[in-house]
Formats: structure tokens, sequence, C-alpha cells
């Protein structure tokens, strides 16, 4: 249940957020520091999301089957850096995922 | 005045502004819809983040931190901290959406988000203000149908993939792909170093708040750069 609130609730505030300005046109200026600020929340959160979830994949492994995650994670990031596409990351990553997976003793 | 039908060309025209955006817009609702397939919430529940959050960034957090037992409140926090940026888009096309009806106004709102507001953009300081309303409305729409049919595909075909594909993985990578190329910016670098470090010293932090501390110790930690000018 508290799903769907949550999702409902998320959604509502997204969509005032976006109605906000267009309806309080020119009467509130927001301080420039908020501007900046805003523009470094997407990078934090995909960040913190990206080190969240690897931690969750290496976790209650062997010490050995937790390195699977972290190999695949250098292949996308030695990808990612070499051809410049964010996209080379799952290309580069799930397949290095699934070899590593197969051949780390469990 | 808002006249759709004598604009098809300028809708169309925006729509076409629009494609270059979706080569990376649609493996990314893909992956979303495959990580709402893999996490422990009811599919629709996953695919009505498309709709009803309509911003992938927030989606993610939303869908992620809900399948790791996060509190509501802090998962609400958290997804409407990513959209603040939504009112500073918001403000950018009030300007020019002053005088427009209100069902306009309420609508095209709606279909505010990153790239709907760069196509828009484009068409506002280009074109006549009618023709850029039309302009504006063939890029959002556009975007927000194959938005929706990349989440309905990746949740559809996510659900039925054998377990050692471990597409529970795809979106963690996704996100080292978006991060990455980030980091040739100081206020950036600064700005993802914390927030993973943060995030991963307070991976047991209680009510799945870690992520919540991550994100404002990032925005803290880019706020200290230098701002580029």
């Amino acid at each position: 249940m508290s799903t769907w609130i949550v999702i409902v609730a998320v959604g509502l505030g997204s969509y005032l957020f976006r109605l906000s300005m267009v309806i309080l046109t020119g009467r509130i200026t927001m301080p420039a520091y908020l501007e900046r600020a805003s523009g470094l929340v997407a990078p934090a959160a995909f960040a913190a999301l990206a080190a969240a979830g690897v931690a969750e994949a290496c976790g209650g492994h062997g010490l050995t089957q937790a390195a699977a995650p972290l190999i695949a994670v250098a292949a996308a990031v030695i990808a990612v850096l070499r051809t410049g596409s964010p996209q080379a990351a799952i290309l580069a990553g799930l397949p290095a995922l699934w070899v590593a997976t197969a051949l780390l003793p469990s | 005045m808002i006249s759709l039908r004598a604009d098809r060309s300028d809708i169309a025209a925006g729509a076409r502004a629009m494609v270059p955006w979706l080569a990376g817009i649609v493996p990314f609702g893909l992956v979303i819809g495959v990580s709402a397939a893999q996490a422990d919430i009811p599919a629709m529940a996953g695919w009505l983040t498309g709709p009803l959050i309509y911003a992938g960034s927030s989606q993610v957090a939303t869908i992620g931190m809900l399948d790791a037992g996060a509190a509501p409140v802090i998962v609400v926090a958290s997804a409407l901290i990513i959209n603040i940026r939504l009112i500073f888009y918001s403000a950018t096309m009030a300007r020019y959406w002053r005088g427009t009806p209100w069902w306009w106004r309420l609508a095209a709102a709606y279909l505010i988000v990153d790239p709907s507001v760069a196509v828009g953009l484009d068409g506002y300081q280009r074109l006549s203000r009618d023709r850029a309303h039309a302009h504006y409305f063939g890029g959002a729409v556009l975007l927000w149908v194959c938005w929706l049919a990349a989440i309905g595909a990746g949740a559809t075909v996510g659900a039925g993939l054998p377990a050692w594909l471990h597409l529970e993985f795809v979106m963690p990578l996704y996100l080292v792909g978006a991060v990455v190329p980030k980091v040739t910016s100081p206020a950036q670098r600064r700005a993802i170093l914390a927030a993973a470090t943060v995030a991963l010293l307070a991976l047991s932090a209680p009510l799945q708040l870690g992520i919540a501390l991550a994100i404002a110790a990032g925005v803290i930690a880019g706020l200290t750069a230098e701002p580029r000018r």
C-alpha cells in the first residue's frame, strides 16, 4: 500500500515543482547558490545509488564471488573512458559480470 | 493564441529535434523498466513512476529505495530533492508561457523535464511565440510516448529473463556509465566522490537514510568547488 502512496506523493510533488514558477511567474527569484546546488543533485544521487547497488551485489557472497561485481564495474569504467559513451558501461560490464561469476570459485 | 491545427509543421519539427535525445533516453527507460521488474514492488507501480513522476533519476531513486525497504518519508524526500531542478526549468519556461490559457500551462508544465526543456528553449529562441509553443509540444509529446513505451518494454522483457543474466546489476552499471564522464568537472567530481563514499559508509544506516545523506554530502562537497566561469 505504502508503495503506491509514495509514488503518487513523489509524482504530485514533482508536478507542483513543474507548475510552481509557471503559476508564480516573476513573483519569486531563486537564489543563485540553489541553482548551482540543483545541478549537483543528479550526479550525487547517481553516484550514491551506484555505490549502494554495487555494494549490495557484493554482499551475501563469499569473498571471491564478491569480486565479480567489482570486476564488472572496472570493465564498465574502462569501457566508458575509452569509448566516451555511457552505454558502454552496460555493454562491457554485464558480460564481464557473467564471465567473472562463472570463472570465480564460489 | 494556441492553435495546434495550424502548426503541424512546427509540431513535426519539434518532434524531429527530439529524436537525437531519444538515443540516450530510450536505453535509460529500458533500464528503469528492467530494474522495476527485478525490484520488490508491484509491476504496475514500477511502470506508473513513468507517467506520475516522469523524471528518470527520481524514478530510479524511488524504485531503488522502495526495493531496499526504505521508510516512505525518506523515499519521498529523497526523490523530491532530486527533482528540485524542475523548479528552475519551470522558471525558465514561465516567461514564455505568460498570457497563455490555463489548460495549456497545466499540460505544458506536466511535460517539463530535461530534454523537453532543451528542445523547447531552442524553439523559443528561434521562432515566434505561437510557433515555438507547437515546437515544444511536438518534442515533449514524442519524448513522453517513447519514455513510457521504453519503461513498459523493459519491464516486460526484464520480468521474463533468467536469473543468471543478473539484470538487477543493469541499473548500477547504467549509473556508473552516467557518472564516469562527469568527473571532468571539478564540482561534479567532488559531488560524485563524496556521495559514493557516504553511501558506502552509511550502508547500514537506519531507514535507508544513507542515500539521502549521501546526496546531501555530495551537493555540499560540490558547492565547495569554485564555480566555473
